[in-house]
Formats: structure tokens, sequence, C-alpha cells
């Protein structure tokens, strides 16, 4: 299928088309001062135009309280799957990025069945950033712009109108369910190419001074440096920057009793490695409890740890969050790394 | 897992089995003997360790005891918390979950022709002892066998029968130590450490494997080292919060690594680059 | 397996964390099916000297308190510290911030010297006795007040969190009270609220008490980095965080 065009009131008949669908339509809406994505129940309440979310929609792939098993006390126990069919509308490239990188951690080795189950239910349409966000750094970490993992790219053009580029069977069969639209021209994909030309470089409010791929090399030489205590000194170990990461994917895993004492639920929820007691054992003992390693941790999980993992790819997709997230304006990746970078011996 | 459970997708899903024998081995150790209710023994391999749980309350990492040459599952469980605190009252007839097995095992090919020293603190005698059976009922296939087990205090001693009858064994050499004198103990007073002079000699070529609490490790590792042992030749088994036990959950990652896969057991030679493993 | 017996007593307080249990609706029911309550003025008139767990409201402010709090310690297996003032003393440890003559002119003026109007320094509860649970809070949150008591019926770790408020801020998609310029407490306050009050545009109070490892000496550089002080820091952690260990 070629790619299509709408105009904003074509596009709006088309989001009503999947909310008539039944499943539901989850988008970035306003929330106070910000964005987040949500149950859209309206075109209106839609904002193509939204820099960033407040949190990533990994909420919906890897939600915060996720049942696993049901149970009687003292056992057996039952798979428990919730996962329904979604279409998750306006992703950013940078989220998508994030997602896929999930993807794989849940597929590679043990297979997990809940997070593949759920998530492959969800269609996913992303969207090409119109508006950059205050602190939005994807253009170093090459995750700006996209061209894999959507089953629909939409891309609003300088005009208004927007192309809609379905690259799965998935994304076709939604495509068909719109209304009037256009074959978009020449021109449109020439406007669209410059859309995303702009934001290859344009979404860089934080500017990395390497390659992205060059981070596990870095990060080799710079264990003891002196800049995780600088940083670390003033982290309150509150857990913001893992909270609102695209990438965080650590949980904790608790069982629920109901009243009768007898049924309950065994659930995974978000955890982070920020967090004091993350690497507690048994007896107490923590294995990482200075707060500079565990601000270190994170730093080397997105640089060098999951990418061993995954095949390379940085586990820092530049959404910026986690900058505005810190209370103690510590959290910053791309400070830490050019610092580390200022430092290093080249040759 | 075992053969008719592979078919089962769920990683996170238990089995049950049920407690055939109990025995409290010190005031905060309950030794177990466990069956899989499916009546198929779990394919572990020494080393190894399975997440136990109980519905209601939590689950657990806990390292595997028995050896896979014998029937049935070991296991020998600290009252620390909740969890093993539940586990503590259960009695025979009883059911656990379990998931597992998971992790890297012992080196018990590469083993094969060696001498083997397990040094073994508190209960770091528990996992050990997988492979120390394994060794035994395989005794033809590895060389030397001693072990050296160091205990705090006397009634804290883990499997006293069983080393009773290791001490009468002429194909394996035991030393015992107690951190603090008792009057009841007439062998050596002292840390671990102490007991490596004894068998210096035995250690060249030898292959070394190592479990205890977290400050064991430094002072064997030193006095390896000044023993000349290379870190080729030495297995460490790490202790850290399994939760998943497949990978995922992180809590146990040490730089890189994850205990729940790259180890427990680790060469220690390959954490030479995880300065949060020791 | 007969049911354990709960006993609830209220020491100087608002009353309003009994009046969460009481808000349980229908979970009370619930609750009741679990246990035994033998001893409750503020919902009952029976009264008992036998029970497994003293659920103790409210913070210790008079001598004759603490002989009290000591007998119900005695006589229970478990004893529950129920809200902010029972955990951690609440705001009547603003009291102690002054001197105690001062405190009972300034209240009681001429009656201050009235034997029934005698006062001490405030005390949490965990200050006087033993303590087995803080449930924090003021008020208490009544869904987390009914997972402790499950917990501990299934004998249990009670699930208290040990992280800062911050986190189920941001799982709650708030924006940061600070990005307003706000001093928001959060980041050094024990979670388990839910985030109530900056889910609702306030700022954290405190409430809940300090987490374990409270970096609060960071809190005191963070301010300059929004353009407020040190001073502005104190003022606000006055209210729940007066003589509570971490000072600036």
């Amino acid at each position: 299928m070629s790619v299509r065009k709408f105009t904003s009131q074509q596009f709006d008949e088309f989001v009503s088309a999947m909310l008539k669908t039944g499943r539901p339509v989850i988008a970035p809406q306003a929330k106070d001062d910000r964005f987040a994505f949500g149950p859209l129940s309206s075109p209106a309440d839609l904002r193509l135009d939204y820099d960033v979310t407040i949190l990533p929609p990994k909420k919906y792939v890897l939600p915060q309280v996720e049942p696993l098993l049901e149970f009687e006390v003292f056992g057996p126990y039952q798979s428990v799957y919730e996962g329904k069919p979604m279409i998750l509308l306006g992703v950013h490239p940078y989220d998508l990025a994030a997602i896929l990188q999930t993807d794989e951690l849940f597929r590679q080795g043990y297979y997990d069945k809940h997070y593949m189950d759920r998530r492959k239910q969800i269609t996913i349409i992303a969207l090409d950033v119109v508006r950059p966000s205050i602190n939005v750094f994807a253009s170093s970490m090459g995750t700006a712009t996209i061209s894999k993992g959507y089953d629909i790219l939409l891309t609003v053009l300088k005009d208004g109108s927007i192309l809609a580029d379905a690259a799965t069977d998935k994304g076709q069969e939604l495509l068909r369910l719109a209304g009037a639209s256009a074959p978009a021209s020449e021109a449109d994909l020439k406007a669209r190419k410059a859309v995303w030309d702009y934001n290859a470089a344009g979404l860089n409010k934080h500017v990395l001074l390497c390659k992205p791929s060059f981070l596990p090399k870095l990060l080799e030489q710079h264990y003891n440096h002196p800049v995780w205590e600088e940083k670390a000194r003033l982290c309150y170990s509150c857990g913001s920057c893992n909270m609102v990461c695209p990438t965080c994917y650590c949980f904790d895993v608790q069982d629920q009793v109901d009243w009768n004492l007898k049924n309950g639920q065994r659930a995974r929820c978000w955890d982070g490695c920020l967090l004091e007691h993350f690497a507690v054992v048994a007896g107490n003992h923590n294995f990482r409890k200075e707060r500079s390693a565990r601000f270190r941790h994170r730093l080397y999980r997105k640089g060098k740890y999951v990418p061993a993992k995954i095949g390379g790819e940085i586990a820092c997709v530049g959404c910026g969050r986690c900058i505005t997230a810190c209370t103690a304006k510590i959290a910053n990746p791309v400070d830490v790394y050019n610092r580390l970078i200022q430092d290093t011996q080249l040759g | 897992m075992c053969e008719c459970c592979n078919g089962q997708t769920d990683i996170y899903l238990p089995q049950m089995a049920t407690i055939t024998k109990r025995k409290m081995l010190t005031d905060t150790e309950v030794y177990m003997h466990l069956e899989m209710d499916c009546g198929q023994d779990l394919a572990y391999q020494p080393g190894q360790f399975v997440e136990v749980s109980l519905a209601g309350i939590g689950e657990a990492p806990i390292s595997i005891s028995s050896s896979p040459t014998q029937k049935g599952l070991e296991l020998v469980v600290r009252n620390v918390g909740s969890l093993t605190r539940a586990i503590h009252k259960l009695q025979p007839g009883d059911k656990l979950g379990i998931r597992g097995p998971y992790g890297a095992t012992y080196p018990i090919e590469e083993a094969k022709g060696r001498n083997l020293v397990f040094i073994c603190g508190g209960i770091g005698l528990v996992p050990q002892r997988s492979f120390i059976r394994y060794a035994l009922d395989h005794r033809g296939n590895y060389g030397k066998i001693i072990v050296l087990i160091g205990t705090k205090t006397y009634s804290m001693r883990l499997f006293c029968d069983e080393i009773a009858l290791w001490h009468k064994r002429t194909d394996m050499k035991v030393l015992e130590t107690i951190d603090e004198a008792h009057e009841q103990w007439h062998g050596n007073v002292g840390v671990v450490t102490t007991l490596i002079p004894k068998i210096e000699n035995e250690l060249a070529g030898s292959l070394v494997l190592v479990c205890g609490p977290p400050i064991m490790y430094k002072f064997v590792l030193i006095s390896l080292a000044d023993a000349h042992v290379s870190k080729e030749n030495i297995y460490v088994n790490l202790e850290r919060r399994m939760k998943c036990g497949v990978g995922k959950c992180g809590h146990c990652q040490i730089n890189d690594k994850y205990v729940c896969q790259d180890g427990p057991v680790f060469r220690f030679s390959e954490l030479a680059l995880v300065p949060e493993a020791i | 397996m007969s049911k354990p017996r709960v006993a609830i007593f209220d020491f100087a307080c608002c009353e309003g964390c009994q009046l969460q249990i009481v808000n349980l609706e229908e979970e009370i029911l619930d609750l009741i099916n679990l246990v035994d309550v033998v001893e409750w003025r503020e919902a009952m008139s029976e009264q008992s000297s036998e029970y497994d767990i003293a659920v103790i409201e409210g913070s210790i402010t008079r001598p004759e308190d603490e002989t009290r709090l000591k007998t119900i310690r005695s006589r229970a297996k478990v004893v529950i510290a129920l809200g902010a003032c029972a955990a951690i003393g609440g705001v009547n440890k603003m009291k102690n911030n002054f001197d105690l003559e001062e405190v009972k002119q300034c209240v009681y003026g001429k009656d201050a010297t009235m034997p029934h109007l005698n006062t001490a320094m405030t005390k949490a509860v965990g200050e006087v006795v033993p303590v087995d649970v803080c449930i924090p809070g003021c008020p208490i949150d009544r869904k987390e007040f009914g997972a402790v008591i499950r917990a501990l019926l299934l004998d249990k770790k009670p699930p208290i969190p040990d992280y800062p408020v911050c986190v189920e801020c941001k799982a709650n998609e708030n924006i940061c009270r600070y990005e307003y310029n706000e001093i928001c407490l959060g980041p050094i306050i024990r979670a388990g609220c839910g985030a109530r009050c900056p889910t609702n545009k306030f700022r954290c109070f405190g409430c809940r008490g300090y987490v374990d490892n409270p970096n609060v000496q960071a809190a005191a550089e963070v301010m300059e980095k929004y353009g407020l002080t040190v001073e502005d820091l104190k003022q606000k952690m006055i209210l729940f965080g007066s003589k509570q260990g971490y000072t600036l």
C-alpha cells in the first residue's frame, strides 16, 4: 500500500473509525501542563503536536503492576494473561526504539510469555516528532527517526496534513478503516523527507560529543572516574530517572493476598536500580550500597551492559525524560558521558 | 525443569513439589528433601539453584544441596525472612512451588582428573555439598577431594552426621574449623583461611571451589593468591537477589553479569572485570 | 484456629487514622471476619485486657501515657503504631522545638500549672516501647492498613515501602512540584501513600516520615537550583519532620 495523505479533518475521521473498533486507542493527550498517554475517547483530545509524555508508552507494554499468576495461598498457581488488543497511537521514534529493545530483552533467553503475549496484541502507530521537548537528545542517539517496528508511521507535514505509511499487514488493515484520503505525491514524500532530515539533527537539546556506538568503549575506561561520586553526592536515590525511562525494565515481584487470606496474585511491578534496597539480599547485605555505585550502574546499563545483550544498540534513546524528572538535576546522561569523553586519552 | 514440564511455557509458573523429609540441622537451618509432584526428577547439575515459592508469601532463590546422582531434591533453608520463616513451618507432606533449575553449574567436566579443594564458609557448604556428593558418586573421575569447612559457632555446623562419614572415608580429606571456641569442640579454632596452610601442598594444579558469606571471599581469595593459585583454577559461588531467576528482573546483576544466568558459579578469572562481584 | 484479638487504643491525636479504619466500609466486614476486635473506643463500648495485636494511634505526651503504653505493650504480641503521631510523633513533635514551660503558657495561659494539663516532650510510640510495625501517614492510607493486617495474619513482612514518594509520584505521571518551584519533601519521604498530595497538586508535606537513608544534605544543596533557600526547606520540614534525627 502506498503512503496515504490525510487532511487533519480526514485524520480525525480515521481516528474516530479506530475508536469505533472497540479496541482501546491509547494516545498522547494533554495532562495538566504536559502530555501523557491514555485511553482516547475523542479525536479532539489527540495531541499529535505533543513534545514528550511524562511517562513513556512503556506503561502499556510493561505495566507498572502486572499480575503473572493467580494462586491459592500455599499453592497451586495458575498463569494470568491480561493483555488485550490495543492500538498505541502516536509513539515517537525514540520511544519505539525503546520498545523494540525491550521486546528483544523479554524475548531472548527465557521467553517471557507474559510480556510477549501482551506485546503481540498491540498495534503501534508511530509518529514523527512535531515539536522537540526541552530535554530531547534523540538526534545524538540516532533515535530521532525510525524505519522499523511500527505498523503505521505518521508524519505531520508543514501544511498540517498527515502522511500515513503502513508497514505491516496489521497497519494496512487498520488504514483500510480510514475514509477519505489521497495517495501521497512525490512532493509530499519530499516534505516528509525534510521532516526526517530536520529531526535527525534537530532533536538535540543536549549534544553527545561522540557517536553512541563509542559509549561501551568509553565506559570501559572510566569505572573509577570522579564524576560518579560528584554527581551522586546529590542523588536522592528516589528512582525518578528509572521510573520515567523508556528502556528501564527491571521489576520486583510481590504476592498480594485477598481479604479471605485464601486467594491472591503474584504480580511484577516496576523497580529501579537507583533505589537503595535494589541489590539487598536475605540477611540485609546490600551489594550496591553506595549512591554513586547505583548512579554509575544506571549509566553503565544504558551505555554498556544492555547494549551487550541486544547487539550493540545503546539503551538510552535520548528522550530526555530523566533530565526533566531528576529533582537534583544530576541525571543527564549526556553531561556524564561528555565529561568522560573530555577525560579520555585518545589513541 | 523436569522432562514432563518442558512444554510448559510460563517461565514464572512454579511446579508443585512435596516435602518428603525434613530435619532441623541447626536452630536456623532446615533441611528438606522434596519430590516433584509430576513424578520426575529435576534435571539439574551441581551449582544450580531453584526458585522456591510459597504462594501468598513469596519466592526466593535457594541453592540445590543434593547431587543429581541421587533421587529427589535437597534444599537447606536458613530462616532469615518471611518466606523462609514460613518454609520452616512446613512438614513432610506439605507442598512448595519450584521453578528451575537455573544458573551455571560447577565445572564438572573440566574438573575430571583434577584434584578438588572445596572451601566452605557457613551455609556456603550447602551448594558445595552438591558437587562434593556428585564427585564422590563419580569417584573415579576425580583426583583428590579435599573439603575445608569453616563455621562461625559450634551449634551452627551443618550436616554433622554426613561430615562424620566423610572423615571416615580414605578417599577424601576433610578439615573443619569453628570461629569461636566451644567446650565440646576439639578441632581447629579460627576462620576458614587458617585451614589453607594445612593443605597448601595440595593446591598446585587443583581446582579450588569457594563458597561462603561475602566477607569470606576477600580473605580466602587473598590467601589463595598468596599460595599462588591461579585465578583460572578458582571457582566462586556468589549470592545475589535472583528474583526472577531468568535474567530479566535485574536484581542479581553485577556489572554486566547476571548471577542467575552467568553464575552463581563463576570462574574467578572471569570476574577480573566485574568489580561488583567480590 | 481462633481469630487474633485486636485492640485499638488512642493517645495524643485527632483520631483521624482510626476514622480511616472505619472508612474501610465494606472491607471492614472482611477485617472483622479475620480478627476479633476486643477494644476500640471510637467504634464500640467493650473493653478488654486480653489481645494479640495492639493498634496504637497518637503520640505519647504525658508521663502517665507512657505507663499506660507499657502496660499495653506487655499484653500484646504485636504492636502497630498507626499514623504519623504514633509512628514518628507527628505534628505533636513541633512542641519539642520549644521550651516546655513556654509551650504550656502559650497553649493554656493561666491554667498551665493545673495537674491534668501536665505535659512532657512528645514521643513516638517507638520511643517508649518496641514497635513491630509502623503504618505512617497523616492520615494512614486505608489500603495500606488492610495490606499490613493481611500480611501480619500470614506472618509476612508488612509491605511498608522503603523508597521515596517520588517513585509513586512518577508512576502516577505527575509533574514534579519543583517544576513549579515548590518545595516538595517527596524525595526524602517514605512512599506508601500513593503520592496522594502531589497527585492532587500539593507538595509532599512529609507526613510519612523520612525514608531509611534520606539524602537531606542533598536536599539543602538542591534548593539553590530552584532559587530557594535552605531556610525555606527547613520551614517545610518543621510540620512533620521536627526532631526526627535528620536536621539541616
